[in-house]
């Protein structure tokens, strides 16, 4: 039995991506860094990386550590801060023929407004992903991820700044997600990303002392996915903006649990580290599933309950 | 710079002793491609596997026609997996990657390496003119003092030491090193330093060369998650302020350009 090409593309509130999968932010650069590695075009979108108001050193070294199938890092959301980053980055983005989503973080609720209102102006990215849940930085970030009212705040003051798409991006460091979720969307956010990493620390037993110098940091790939699924579906059913799944996913069937979970489009972050090609991989085997299974549209595959 | 990520064929696994292995794969174009001091990541495992999850860097030891070579020593989970690979077996690699040496015919070059930082400098000392360059090469013991033999067609002098006097002079390949040092700025040379090794080490051979006004350049190691410049998580303290990125910028990196009070 041989079925019709499938149609890959999905709308995430008025964007159109190609096919459902984007490179997650602070895993792709600012895009050019691996066009000689991967096929840029050919994916969905990417997210870039997190950007501030001023530039921002980073945390000190180490800033990485292996845990089993899994990362731990605190890069401490290292950028070259919004001027350089539309001065020197963003032009060569616009050769690209993909969705370029950018990915901001604030200090303030007035900071995330006037990153906003930048980006807008600026031209040349398609959306805005908003980080209220980054767990290395100590001012911001985390604060406003963790509380509906603050997360709510930080979605309303971004909104007023744009009339690009806004995606909302939270944390998995929460009891319940769905509150924040519902709280985001109430603030008028197109759509939700999730999840951020995952807080957590590893210890140096020769060193005797934490293995990252901030003690602390997010833990992503293969081993947090379980975690994300369930707050994808559960996200999925408490909302009605389209959500984007993210967490540990390696490959075309991860990939499409997420999707069936009611996800619209899913990111690759932690995997696309460790084999630039994963991205177009997956969405080759998201084709050929859906073919095999019968599946015309992406949105077909989600379960319904 | 190109870039590859393939998947090649192990040629051959050269076990020298001591837990140190010298590794070889037929990767033509990545071969071709390679500078002396850069380095690739190498996929340890089966290509399923998630744990461990990252590949691990490793300094290009050397290229010959379509071959590439790696010195290594296995340390832990992912060189563990690397070394129980056979010839025939097939690895995922990523590379050329990063900032290599600046190659300086012209002037007296000086090779230092510690314990198996003498993995860059040998395709370093493969690309030199003979004349004019020194090696130098430093161990705990003798038999960890890898390949040292194969230096000695590619420098006018080798000199080697060890920690506990097994082998060479007794004592650090640094106090060697500045023996020399002096000698060659007595003969009005000023002499293009060459480092790779431990980072006590490397910080110290940075040292001499700063009081002595001589160039040097280092090449460092930094925990790594992509080794293109992705992820950001190799930095290390450079001078005056902010990091740099040892698998961008680096490598190789102007030994004065990293802050080695605030390192490690
Ligand atoms: C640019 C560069 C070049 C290198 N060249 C060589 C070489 O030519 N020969 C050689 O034997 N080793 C080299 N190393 C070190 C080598 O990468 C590590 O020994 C190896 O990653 C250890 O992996 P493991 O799984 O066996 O050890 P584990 O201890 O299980 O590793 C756990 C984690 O720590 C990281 N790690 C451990 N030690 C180091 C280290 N010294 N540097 C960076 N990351 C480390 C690993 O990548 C991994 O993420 C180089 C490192 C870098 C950054
Ligand atoms: C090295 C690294 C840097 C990251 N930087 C950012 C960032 O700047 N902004 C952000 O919103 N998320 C950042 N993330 C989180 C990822 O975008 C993603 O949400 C998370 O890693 C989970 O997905 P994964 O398991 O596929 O990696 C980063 C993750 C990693 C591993
Ligand atoms: S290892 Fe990822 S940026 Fe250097």
């Amino acid at each position: 039995m041989s079925h019709p090409r499938p149609d890959l593309s999905v709308a995430i509130g008025p964007l159109r991506l190609r096919n459902p999968i984007l490179l997650a932010s602070g895993t792709c650069g600012y895009g050019r860094e691996l066009a000689d590695l991967v096929d840029i075009g050919a994916l969905g979108g990417i997210v870039l990386k997190g950007i501030s108001l001023k530039p921002r050193p980073g945390n000190p070294p180490p800033r990485i550590v292996e845990t089993p199938s899994g990362l731990l890092n605190a890069i401490g959301l290292e950028n070259v801060g919004i001027d350089t980053f539309i001065e020197r980055k963003l032009p060569s983005l616009r050769e690209i023929d993909t969705c370029i989503v950018s990915n901001i973080l604030g200090e303030s609720v007035e900071e995330y407004g006037e990153l906003a209102r930048i980006l807008d102006m600026a031209g040349g990215v398609h959306a805005i992903e908003v980080n209220i849940s980054c767990p290395n930085v100590k001012a911001g970030g985390f604060a406003f991820g963790t509380d509906p009212a603050a997360a709510a705040e930080v979605t309303l003051a971004v909104k007023e700044s744009t009339c690009l798409p806004v995606i909302v991006k939270l944390s998995p460091n929460v009891t319940d997600i769905t509150a924040i979720a519902r709280a985001v969307e109430k603030a008028g956010a197109d759509a939700l990303s999730l999840v951020n990493t995952l807080f957590g620390m590893a210890i140096d037993i020769r060193r005797r002392r934490p293995a990252l110098a901030n003690v602390f940091g997010g833990l992503s790939g293969p081993a947090i996915r379980p975690v994300a699924l369930r707050m994808v579906w559960q996200t999925v059913r408490a909302v009605g903006i389209p959500v984007i799944g993210i967490g540990g996913i390696r490959t075309a069937g991860d990939a499409i649990e997420f999707l069936m979970a009611g996800a619209r489009a899913v990111q690759i972050g932690t995997i696309s580290l460790v084999n630039p090609r994963a991205s177009t991989e997956i969405i080759s085997g998201i084709e050929s599933f859906m073919r095999e299974e019968g599946f015309s549209r992406i949105t077909d595959m989600r379960i319904d309950r | 710079m190109k870039r590859l990520d393939i998947s090649a064929p192990v040629l051959s696994q050269q076990d020298l002793g001591h837990g140190i292995l010298l590794l070889a794969i037929l990767a033509p174009e990545i071969a071709k491609a390679a500078l002396p001091g850069q380095f690739c990541m190498l996929h340890a495992g089966s290509p399923e596997t998630t744990d461990p999850l990252l590949r691990r860097p490793f300094s290009i030891h050397y290229a010959d026609g379509d071959t590439i070579f790696f010195l290594y020593r296995v340390v832990g989970k992912g060189t563990r997996l690397i070394a129980a690979m056979r010839p025939g077996d097939v690895i995922r690699i990523l590379g050329p990657l990063g900032c290599g040496f600046s190659i300086s015919a012209e002037t007296k070059n000086i090779l230092v390496g510690g314990g198996l930082g003498t993995a860059p400098l040998f395709f370093l000392a493969r690309s030199l003119p003979r004349e004019g360059t020194t090696i130098m090469l430093g161990a705990k013991t003798s038999g960890e003092l890898a390949r040292a033999d194969a230096f000695l067609p590619h420098a006018e002098k080798v000199f080697l030491s060890t920690d506990d006097g097994s082998l060479g002079q007794h004592g650090l390949v640094t106090e060697l090193l500045a023996g020399h040092i002096q000698r060659t700025l007595c003969t009005g040379f000023l002499p293009l330093v060459s480092a790779c090794g431990p980072w006590p080490m490397v910080r110290a051979v940075a040292h001499l060369c700063h009081i002595n006004g001589i160039p040097c350049q280092v090449s460092l190691e930094a925990r790594m998650a992509c080794g293109t410049g992705l992820c950001l998580g190799c930095a290390i303290p450079r001078s005056g302020g902010g990091y740099l990125h040892v698998c961008t910028d680096g490598p190789v990196l102007d030994a004065a350009l990293v802050d080695w009070e605030t390192s490690q």
